[in-house]
Order: structure tokens, then C-alpha cells, then sequence
């Protein structure tokens, strides 16, 4: 086999680590996990919420990527190619979860009714300038539909292009923009219905506390 | 294109987060409270979730660990073993420069002796947990033995170090002995279990990596 290339650190290159995990090289295998694992762990993470499920998750995705690595051919990225597993993985594991045999298309495209994002504008006077933080965000973020909720970690949280989210995902571009649009409206509505919650349970306080005075 | 309403707005809004900017939709932002109190709290939830990329934990270890051991069993990989093996011997590599020519000698037969032991060790499942722990003892021991000992040249050796730097030396060893403990009961508990077994070894290897590192910031210090 021929030397293998390293980098100025002297860490093998992705390319090279590919090529040499496809052979079946255990340090290659290594080095394409320490590229990759803090992203895809991120990523299940968000989407489940709870460490002991992303860090199982992380595993099985890792354990398909190596299993398939041989039959990469480098048509996308790599890791697109391994966002699109653990996507799958997490999406296949929500789904037993929910008990619902649904398909891809499904969880990407609930219906109006049932979680999708209503075409009004909300209280002109309540702005979630200020008052949005990361807890009350992942909060709103749990209670998106899987799909919504994948489209919008992709994007807003990891960085990827449409182009990108579509290959992963398995649908168009325009398809991707949509559901991130819709995906934002409804983290909208979800904030906006906790900052409402808040302010009545406020008043709530502020009444027994001058009910308590009298 | 002239000034749009509110249901024309929305349907730009897409566009819009995506940073193009038509006149019209430009126009009807700035004459509409509503809609820029809808686009203000777009762009806020943005904001927030780019910070949720900056505040990104590492995985543990053990997922690696686990998934490893599963292609090892799963034989998908080559050489499985060089890994470790070359992390110690890597991480001993330091440790002499402060040793003595004995002790580098030991330090080494060491090494010798757990990769003998990771590349002999029985591979029978119906080999009993007793014959499993006396296995790991007699090349851990060794092992364990002369990290001990480069521990105590190390620490003799890094006197001149400043009171915090001294502390955060002892803060850290005390870390890696901790979960060289956790790792041995572990293997204790399960004896067979070839992960818990990775762990421990996993876990002398980065005592290794610590006094060797300590070992190149005495030398750089002095």
C-alpha cells in the first residue's frame, strides 16, 4: 500500500482517510470519526434532547457510515453523505418512538392542522427581541415535527445550504425552504405562546401577592 | 415593483431571510410595524440558533470506544489493536527524558508486556472471569507499576514549577488515577466485557499522555 499522505500536523487528510478506511484501516476509520463525531453528536442531540439517546444515536450512525464507507463514491460530500445517515438514523429512531410507521415525506410535510405554522402575524406589540435565549429556543425546538425540526438544525444551527439539506434529506430545494420557513414561523408561534404563558403567570403572582397584602 | 401589502409580504418572506432585498418588499418593512415585528423575530431566533453551534459538546469517548469494538467484532477493520498500542507507546515516549536509563528500560518492557497481552488474550468465550482479571492484572500491573514510577520522577523533577501550575500537575493526576479506579472495577465487574477492558487501557494511555505533556512543559519552562 502506498504511504499515506498527511497533513502539516501530520493528521491524514479526509480524502486520504476515506480511501484508507475503504481498505479497511483502523486509524483512517479513527480519523474520520474525530472530523466528524462533534457535528453529527451535535446534531442528534439537538434533535432528541437528551445525551444518553444522541450518544447512541452518534454510535449507530458512525457504525453505518463504516459498515457502507466502501461503497462512497464521492458523488456529494462526505459529509453530507454522513449527515444523510445519521439524519435517517435519528428520523427512523423518532419514529418508532412515536409508534407511527409514517414515511419521510410525512414528517417533513405535516399538515396544516396538525403542527404546521398558521399565515398570520401574531400580536403586533410582542416582540421576542430580548427575551429569546437558547433554553426557551431547544424548548420551542423539541416541539417541532422531526422534519421541521432536522431542515432547521441543518440550517439555522449548522450551517448548510439548501442544496445541501436537499441531498440530505432526500427532497428539492424549494422543498428545504419551505420547511424552514415554516419550521421558523412555528418556533414563532411556540415562543411567543411561552412569553404570553409568562406574562400570566406573572400577573397570576402579582394578584395573590396583593390579594395576600389586602 | 411599487409598495406590497402585508399577505404579499409574507409570501417574499423567504426570500426575504435569504437576504434578498426587492424595493417593494423594502418598502412595505419600513411603513409596516407588523411585519417588521415578524421579521425582527425571524432574524432573533437566527441569531440564537447560530449560538447554538458555538456552544457544541465533544461526544464522549466511549462512543468511539463501543463503535471500534463493534467493527473489530464485525471484522471490518484491519490491525484494530495498532491504535492503542501506539497511543502508549507515543505517550511513554516523553516520560524517559526525565527517567533513568533502568527505568526507561522497565517503562518500555512495559509496553512490550500489555501489547503482548492485547495481542495474545484469549479469545475463548467460555474461558472463566477469574482466568479473564488474573489476564489483564499480570499486563496491567506492570504497566500501572511504571506509570507510578514515572509519576514520582516527574513530580520530583518538576519542583521548580509555580505553586498553581504544581497544583493544577496534582489536580489532573488525581482526575486520571480516579478514573483509572472507575475503569479497574469496571473490568472487576465485568471481566469479559473486551469494552470495559479498552476502557482501562484507554485510561493508562492518557496517564501516559498527561506526564509526558507535563514532562514538555518542565522542559520548556526551565
Amino acid at each position: 500500500m502506498a504511504r499515506a499522505k498527511r497533513t502539516e500536523t501530520g493528521e491524514l487528510p479526509e480524502a486520504e482517510a476515506i480511501r484508507l478506511a475503504q481498505q479497511g484501516d483502523a486509524a483512517a476509520f479513527e480519523r474520520l470519526y474525530q472530523l466528524h463525531n462533534r457535528r453529527v453528536y451535535s446534531l442528534c442531540l439537538r434533535m432528541v434532547g437528551n445525551t444518553a439517546e444522541a450518544e447512541d444515536l452518534t454510535q449507530e450512525a458512525f457504525l453505518q457510515l463504516f459498515r457502507k464507507v466502501s461503497t462512497f463514491r464521492g458523488e456529494s460530500a462526505f459529509s453530507t453523505w454522513l449527515h444523510r445517515l445519521a439524519v435517517n438514523v435519528v428520523l427512523m429512531k423518532l419514529r418508532k418512538k412515536s409508534g407511527t410507521e409514517s414515511s419521510l415525506e410525512q414528517i417533513t410535510e405535516p399538515d396544516e392542522d396538525s403542527g404546521g405554522p398558521r399565515r398570520d402575524f401574531g400580536a403586533p406589540d410582542l416582540r421576542l427581541s430580548g427575551s429569546i435565549d437558547r433554553v426557551n429556543l431547544q424548548r420551542a425546538v423539541d416541539e417541532l415535527p422531526p422534519g421541521y425540526k432536522a431542515v432547521f438544525i441543518l440550517h439555522d444551527v449548522q450551517g448548510y445550504e439548501h442544496n445541501e439539506i436537499a441531498e440530505i434529506m432526500g427532497c428539492s430545494i424549494g422543498n428545504s425552504k419551505s420547511q424552514l420557513h415554516k419550521a421558523r414561523m412555528r418556533l414563532r408561534e411556540l415562543l411567543h405562546e411561552a412569553v404570553r404563558a409568562k406574562a400570566r403567570e406573572a400577573r397570576k403572582a402579582a394578584g395573590n401577592a396583593s390579594a395576600g397584602e389586602g | 415593483m411599487g409598495m406590497i401589502g402585508c399577505e404579499e409580504f409574507l409570501d417574499q418572506l423567504v426570500p426575504w431571510m435569504d437576504g434578498e432585498r426587492h424595493p417593494g418588499a423594502r418598502a412595505h418593512l419600513r411603513d409596516c410595524k407588523t411585519c417588521r415585528g415578524v421579521v425582527e423575530d425571524l432574524e432573533a431566533i437566527c441569531e440564537t440558533a447560530h449560538s447554538f453551534a458555538t456552544a457544541e459538546a465533544d461526544p464522549p469517548v466511549r462512543i468511539w470506544t463501543a463503535v471500534r469494538a463493534q467493527l473489530e467484532q464485525e471484522g471490518l477493520i484491519r490491525s484494530p489493536r495498532r491504535g492503542w498500542i501506539d497511543s502508549i507507546t507515543q505517550g511513554l515516549e516523553g516520560i524517559p527524558r526525565v527517567l533513568s536509563r533502568p527505568a526507561l528500560a522497565a517503562a518500555y518492557l512495559a509496553v512490550l508486556i500489555a501489547v503482548a497481552f492485547a495481542l495474545g488474550r484469549p479469545t475463548d468465550t467460555q474461558v472463566n472471569d477469574n482466568s479473564w482479571i488474573r489476564s489483564t492484572r499480570s499486563s496491567t500491573l506492570p504497566l500501572s507499576a511504571q506509570l507510578d514510577t514515572a509519576e514520582e520522577a516527574m513530580v520530583s523533577s518538576l519542583g521548580g514549577l509555580s505553586t498553581l501550575a504544581s497544583a493544577s500537575l496534582h489536580e489532573n493526576l488525581a482526575i486520571v488515577d480516579n478514573y483509572i479506579d472507575l475503569c479497574e472495577k469496571g473490568v472487576r465487574e465485568d471481566p469479559q466485557n473486551e469494552v470495559a477492558r479498552d476502557y482501562l487501557y484507554e485510561a493508562y494511555r492518557q496517564k501516559a499522555d498527561l506526564l509526558a505533556q507535563m514532562n514538555e512543559r518542565g522542559d520548556d519552562g526551565r
